[in-house]
């Protein structure tokens, strides 16, 4: 098949400045639309998918509150039965890795005048959480010393509050309890609900949500033992009515939690990303139907139909490929990182290759459907019909 | 052996319980190197004739030989082959591609052969020397008169140099002494170069530089004469 030169495609370009620009901005919102839904969905799956982490850790919290850590209530004692009866968890310099802790959503202020409540999500923990949860790590100051009303605040906290990352600086305070509490430490634990949070000392955490003696659960990390051994033990030990659940697992069930919101943002993009594609198909049928006569023509001269339809679909899929690339380098730009706050937490955007993958194809797929069916229908008229439009 | 050979040539539109014939069982003739003009009132059937010989319409019954091919009988793509090998088509209204100028206008048909792009670009120059207008190859259809454009129609329908040529009506959109320079140049082609020429037009005038003239009416031939100045030009 004889092909019909790109350059005439290319100029076909400039016939309208008009349909250039709606083209090229069609393709480019498309792509930045996808672009947000993928990195918001991706952003979403890596936090609660947990990647894997180094030691796998078992969560030990109250029977009946399998879906949520915030809702269970253990009695104090269970962190130091199960580091007593649980051989084989894992253990540094003298340290068993067992981490009491509670988690808790609390209303914070900024300061003791400012009267918009915030909801942050707290977590009450000992020194050897850090240990537990090996993905976190201080990037700046220090872990919060207990009994002097002293913080630590993850990457994305700020979002969750709805503050300037600025305002949540090492030395500035937040205020809650009726009094203000010093950041001393920022810590990182990127894509895990972790990064949302404030942690403090467990006993200071006990103290202002006054429940002395629980907890919310118990992490362990297993060395030797497996799962079996910790679920043996939560189920042996009647009296705590407690139950071992794997991290992972816990976080793949909220994940399981949030699929129809994950289910409502694919709908939503994909039923304006379809508007967005109608849109195109509109603007290049009025293009193509424009050009009935010159089809015509072309195949009065000997192309086929095929080879118009080829470079119909050229020029088509050359304007949304540079609309794509325009809307992904924004997204690039303003969306990656993009830290969004849900219920239980944030997570950031994410644009990472398959994300940007996914939304380019999805780009081109305009420039494609776009031309391939209004080309088409130019192209189902009898030659003799076309000769004779205007 | 005549160069088209037609045969019960009908061609008929079928709209609700309706049948529109344009064309009813034809018989036509034309040797190489003939100008032939058909003539008859609007709807008469000429531009479906024409367009049959050149390949573009098919028709309801009947048989179109061109230089020993039945081009009835060709796929889509095959016909579309052939027409860029033996068929050049004149226009009434240029069909000239705006974007392309008339140097790539003219270029087009030759794009579909496996030529050097060297000898592509010699034979473009040639034909818009033959229609003398060499010196607007870069211009743009809109930076064209009427009949400037029209010469560039005629520059592409020549450069494969096919078989045929057809034109409908080229001067219907003219004046006279555009219309008189675009028959000129027609009959120079059809005299120096022995193109047969098929021709459409309502004017008598244009007419009488044919060397045959068929009318039709209603689908049908009424006359089909060769005028006495040339009557005994073609053997
Ligand atoms: N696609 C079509 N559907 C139905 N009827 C058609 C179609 N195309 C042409 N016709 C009919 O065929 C008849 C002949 O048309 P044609 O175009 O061949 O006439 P013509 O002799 O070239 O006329 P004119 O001098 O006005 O160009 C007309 O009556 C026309 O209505
Ligand atoms: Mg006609």
């Amino acid at each position: 098949m004889r092909q019909l030169p790109f350059e005439y495609a290319y100029r076909n370009l400039g016939r309208s400045r008009v349909r250039l620009f709606a083209s090229l901005l069609g393709s480019g919102l498309v792509v930045l639309l996808v672009l947000a839904a993928a990195g918001f969905i991706r952003g979403m799956q890596l936090t609660l998918a947990q990647q894997d982490t180094l030691h796998e850790n078992v969560v030990i919290l109250g029977a009946g509150s399998e879906e949520s850590i915030e809702r269970s209530q253990i009695h104090a004692s269970v962190a130091g039965i199960a580091a007593a009866s649980i051989a084989g968890l894992r253990e540094a310099a003298g340290v068993t890795f067992v981490s009491p802790e509670i988690h808790t959503a609390l209303p914070v202020w900024a300061s003791a005048d400012d009267d918009q409540v915030r909801h942050a999500m707290m977590r009450g923990v000992r020194p050897v959480a850090l240990l537990v949860h090996s993905e976190v790590e201080i990037v700046d100051g220090r872990p919060p010393r207990a009994g002097f009303d002293e913080l630590m605040v993850g990457g994305i906290a700020s979002t969750r509050l709805g503050l300037a990352d600025e305002r949540l600086a090492v030395g500035r305070t937040l205020y809650f309890d009726n009094r203000d509490w010093t950041i001393v430490g920022r810590f990182s634990a990127p894509n895990t609900v972790m990064d949302a949070e404030i942690w403090l000392p467990i006993t200071d955490l006990q103290i202002a949500t006054r429940r002395e003696s629980s907890l919310s659960c118990v992490v362990v990390t297993l060395d030797t033992a497996t799962f079996a051994d910790v679920d043996i033990f939560a189920k042996s030990r009647l009296d705590l009515e407690i139950i071992a659940i794997g991290e992972r697992d816990y976080y793949r069930s909220i994940a399981a939690f949030y699929r129809p919101i994950r289910i409502m943002i694919i709908v939503t993009a994909a039923l304006i990303a379809i508007g967005g594609l109608l849109g195109g198909l509109n603007t290049m049928y009025a293009a193509f139907a424009a050009r009935v006569r010159e089809i015509g023509l072309l195949q009065t001269l000997g192309y086929t139909r095929g080879a118009i339809v080829l470079n119909l679909t050229e020029e088509s899929v050359f304007t949304a490929a540079c609309g794509a690339i325009a809307g992904a380098a924004m997204g690039l730009l303003f969306l990656d990182g993009i830290a969004i706050r849900f219920s239980m937490g944030a997570f950031a955007i994410t644009v990472d290759a398959p994300v940007m993958l996914t939304a380019l194809a999805g780009g081109l797929l305009v420039g494609f459907v776009g031309a391939i069916a209004p080309a088409a229908r130019c192209l189902r008229m009898p030659i003799t019909e076309a000769l004779k439009a205007h | 052996m005549n160069l088209i050979e037609c045969r019960n040539l009908t061609r008929e539109y079928h709209k609700a319980d309706t049948v529109i014939r344009p064309l009813d069982g034809v018989d036509l003739d034309v040797e190489r190197g003939e100008f032939l003009a058909l003539m008859g009132p609007s709807g008469s059937g000429k531009t479906t004739l024409l367009n049959l010989i050149a390949g573009i319409d098919a028709p309801t019954a009947g048989t179109i030989v061109v230089d020993g091919v039945d081009i009835t009988r060709l796929s889509r793509n095959r016909l579309a082959a052939w027409r860029s090998v033996h068929v050049g088509y004149v226009f009434q209204l240029y069909n000239l591609i705006p974007v392309l100028t008339a140097f790539e206008n003219v270029e087009l048909p030759l794009l579909l052969q496996k030529l050097s792009r060297r000898e592509r670009r010699a034979r473009t120059g040639n034909a818009l020397e033959a229609v003398g207008i060499a010196d607007r190859a870069d211009h743009f259809p809109r930076q064209l008169s009427g009949g400037q454009e029209q010469r560039v129609a005629i520059a592409r329908a020549i450069v494969t140099d096919p078989t045929i040529i057809v034109a409908d009506e080229p001067t219907g959109d003219l004046d006279r002494p555009a219309a008189d320079d675009i028959m000129n140049l027609l009959t120079r082609l059809n005299e120096e170069s022995h193109r047969t020429i098929l021709l459409v037009t309502h004017d008598p005038q244009t007419a009488g530089h044919a060397d045959r003239v068929i009318r039709l009416d209603k689908g049908r031939f009424v006359s089909d004469r060769r005028p006495e100045s040339v009557a005994e030009a073609p053997a």
